[in-house]
């Protein structure tokens, strides 16, 4: 093959003429590496500037015009947030407290209520299933204030407490994972329960013995959701938190908006930033595969 | 009549018989959609018709609340509305749009694509606050990557989130920092099309525009119906905005006021529980419409059964 076509080729778009010789191959996957590379670097760039920034020190966010390479690269505003009076580190303790409750919670309550509609028959069970999917839509700002106004009365006095971001996770845990584990159960077939029924064993027994550590692919989907979705929620701890008692997530958002504004603490800002991504993004690494497939069975069974 | 009574109670005791292991299971979600939804459901429509600061003041108003919304509050709640409508209704498309191609790319059977698809996907897990700084420092008109670019080429800084012309536009261009959620949707849509359809479109002769129309996006509808509904919904509700818009959320001159930031606002900054109430119902009436018309008018999709 010549230069000509191959840059005719090129021109054209059209591949397929070319596809068998060895050099139209290299050619095309060269344009498609490079396209790709620019777009991924494009995508990255948000979280590498994150990064550099916040190893830099206060001085060098300063300057005008920006630089991009730390000198010297620095854990200096990573001290000043977790060290004593930073207040980072009692933040990260009311984030954990909430995070690790709603990881139990959450699974082990919707796996039972979802066991409920996939291996049990009952009356009413078609509407209920209905009335759970009709919850999914229901905004949180219609339930927010009457909830805000239950939790602040006397009997709960649940406010700057983690107990309205964890307790109601127990009574189900959320529609959309109730969901999830219900599809996933109504593939496992009945014989296996069936010998267990036969031996004698109760629903509850076959539920905690047989179907719950069959579905452990999707509790793990499951797991790592309410884990972004709880270390990240900062609107929750905003309307239920106040100073003190505040978590990590709505500690960022509160010193981003009034205590970090000043150009010089921007590293501070970032290496907030960049605590929160770090394990979202490690947990996606390692689990990326099933992610991505769990997000998208969700959305094509939905 | 004692037969038929008995006859019922039988058949009640029936029941509860065969259906107690049923409800047990179902209990908590039960009691819980009580307390937490319903409950609250009904007293937000009653707040909705009160004068409530959530402390003393509790007086029934009737209908002012909603007529305040469109009387002496107009020009605010029509600006977050339109604001809110705007942002959903260029963001849900163009997300779609683009992350189709990006999921064409990352679809081909080449090496290290696992790679690409990773690094597309990574800003979907990074919380929203975060993301909420990185692009406002981004952006930033002394401190930002972006302006230091621009100057550097010789060209005026850009105000972004500072100016009411610009406002929007930054915020929907770091809305397509996150197409990798919709780029996974894609991928499965697209895995979901048996290549049998190309094979034979390519016979027959078909162009690359062709097969596009005529057999990607038909067969691939159940998603993009799935992504409108979600995608709609979620952009209604947006309230990250208040992490880097400035003012309170409320960007220059409202131009990122959103529904929910409102709501928040008139809740807990001004204490009218009564009227953010209000704002709330019709915000969920509005979700309810669209979504009821969304389905009603769902003759495009694809169901496989045709």
């Amino acid at each position: 093959m010549t230069y000509e076509t191959m840059q005719k080729t090129l021109i054209d778009g059209n591949f397929r003429k070319v596809r068998g010789s060895r050099v139209g191959k290299i050619a095309r996957l060269t344009v498609i590496y490079t396209v790709m590379t620019v777009f991924a670097a494009i995508f990255l760039i948000p979280y590498i500037y994150m990064l550099l920034r916040a190893l830099m020190q206060s001085s060098q966010v300063q300057l005008i015009p920006i630089e991009l390479w730390p000198r010297p690269f620095t854990f200096e505003a990573f001290g000043q947030l977790f060290g004593s009076g930073g207040g980072y580190l009692d933040a990260l303790w009311q984030t954990m407290k909430i995070v690790l409750f709603n990881l139990i919670a959450i699974p082990l309550s919707a796996s039972f209520v979802a066991y409920g509609f996939s291996k049990t028959k009952f009356a009413g069970k078609r509407v209920l299933f209905a009335v759970m999917l009709g919850t999914m839509m229901l905004p949180g700002a219609v339930v927010q204030i009457p909830l805000y106004v239950m939790f602040s009365k006397n009997g709960f006095n649940w406010l700057d407490t983690v107990l309205p971001l964890t307790i109601p996770n127990l009574f189900g845990g959320g529609a959309i994972y109730i969901f999830l584990i219900r599809q996933y159960m109504t593939t496992i077939p009945y014989e296996l329960e069936e010998a267990a029924r036969l031996d004698g064993a109760n629903p509850f027994m076959r539920y905690f013995r047989i179907t719950l550590p069959l579905c452990v692919p999707v509790l793990i989907f499951i797991m790592i959701t309410v884990f972004n979705a709880n270390w990240s929620d900062f609107y929750g701890p905003l309307v239920y938190m106040t100073d003190g008692t505040e978590t990590l997530a709505y500690r960022v958002f509160k010193d981003a908006i009034y205590t970090y504004v000043t150009p010089d603490k921007a590293n501070l800002k970032m290496a907030g930033g960049l605590f929160m991504s770090f394990f979202p993004t490690l947990l996606f690494i390692i689990f990326q595969k099933q992610l991505i497939e769990g997000v998208s069975t969700s959305a094509l069974k939905g | 009549m004692q037969n038929l009574l008995t006859k019922k109670r039988k058949t009640f005791r029936k029941v509860v018989k065969d259906s107690w292991h049923g409800w047990i299971f179902v209990l908590p979600l039960v009691i819980g959609i009580g307390v937490f939804t319903l409950y609250p459901l009904i007293q937000s429509l009653i707040y909705s018709f009160y004068r409530y600061d959530g402390l003393f003041v509790n007086d029934f108003i009737g209908l002012q609340n909603f007529v305040t919304m469109f009387t002496t509050d107009r020009a605010e709640s029509f600006k977050v509305f339109g604001n809110t409508f705007l942002y959903a209704l260029i963001s849900v498309p163009l997300n779609l749009c683009l992350s189709y191609l990006l999921a064409v790319a990352v679809n081909q059977k080449i090496k290290g694509v696992i790679a690409y698809r990773v690094m597309f996907y990574l800003p979907v897990v990074i919380p929203a606050v975060v993301s909420g700084v990185i692009w406002s420092q981004l952006f930033d008109k002394n401190y930002g990557l972006f302006n230091d670019v621009i100057t550097k080429f010789g060209g005026d800084p850009f105000p972004f989130f500072t100016d009411k012309n610009t406002a929007m536009l930054s915020m929907l261009i770091m809305s397509l920092w996150s197409l990798g959620s919709g780029m996974v949707l894609w991928l499965s849509a697209l895995k979901n099309i048996p290549a049998g359809l190309y094979e034979a479109a390519k016979i027959d002769g078909a162009g690359v525009m062709t097969r596009l129309f005529r057999i990607t996006v038909p067969m691939s509808t159940p998603m993009i119906f799935y992504n409108l509904i979600t995608g709609m919904i979620g952009a209604l509700q947006i309230n990250s905005t208040m992490v880097f818009a400035g003012d309170g959320g409320r960007g220059p001159d409202d131009s990122l006021y959103f529904v929910a930031v409102k709501i928040y606002h008139e809740a807990f900054t001004n204490s009218a529980y009564g009227y953010a109430s209000a704002i709330a119902w019709v915000l969920f009436l509005v979700i309810g419409l669209l979504t009821f018309v969304t389905f009603k008018t769902s003759k495009w999709v694809y169901t496989g059964d045709e």
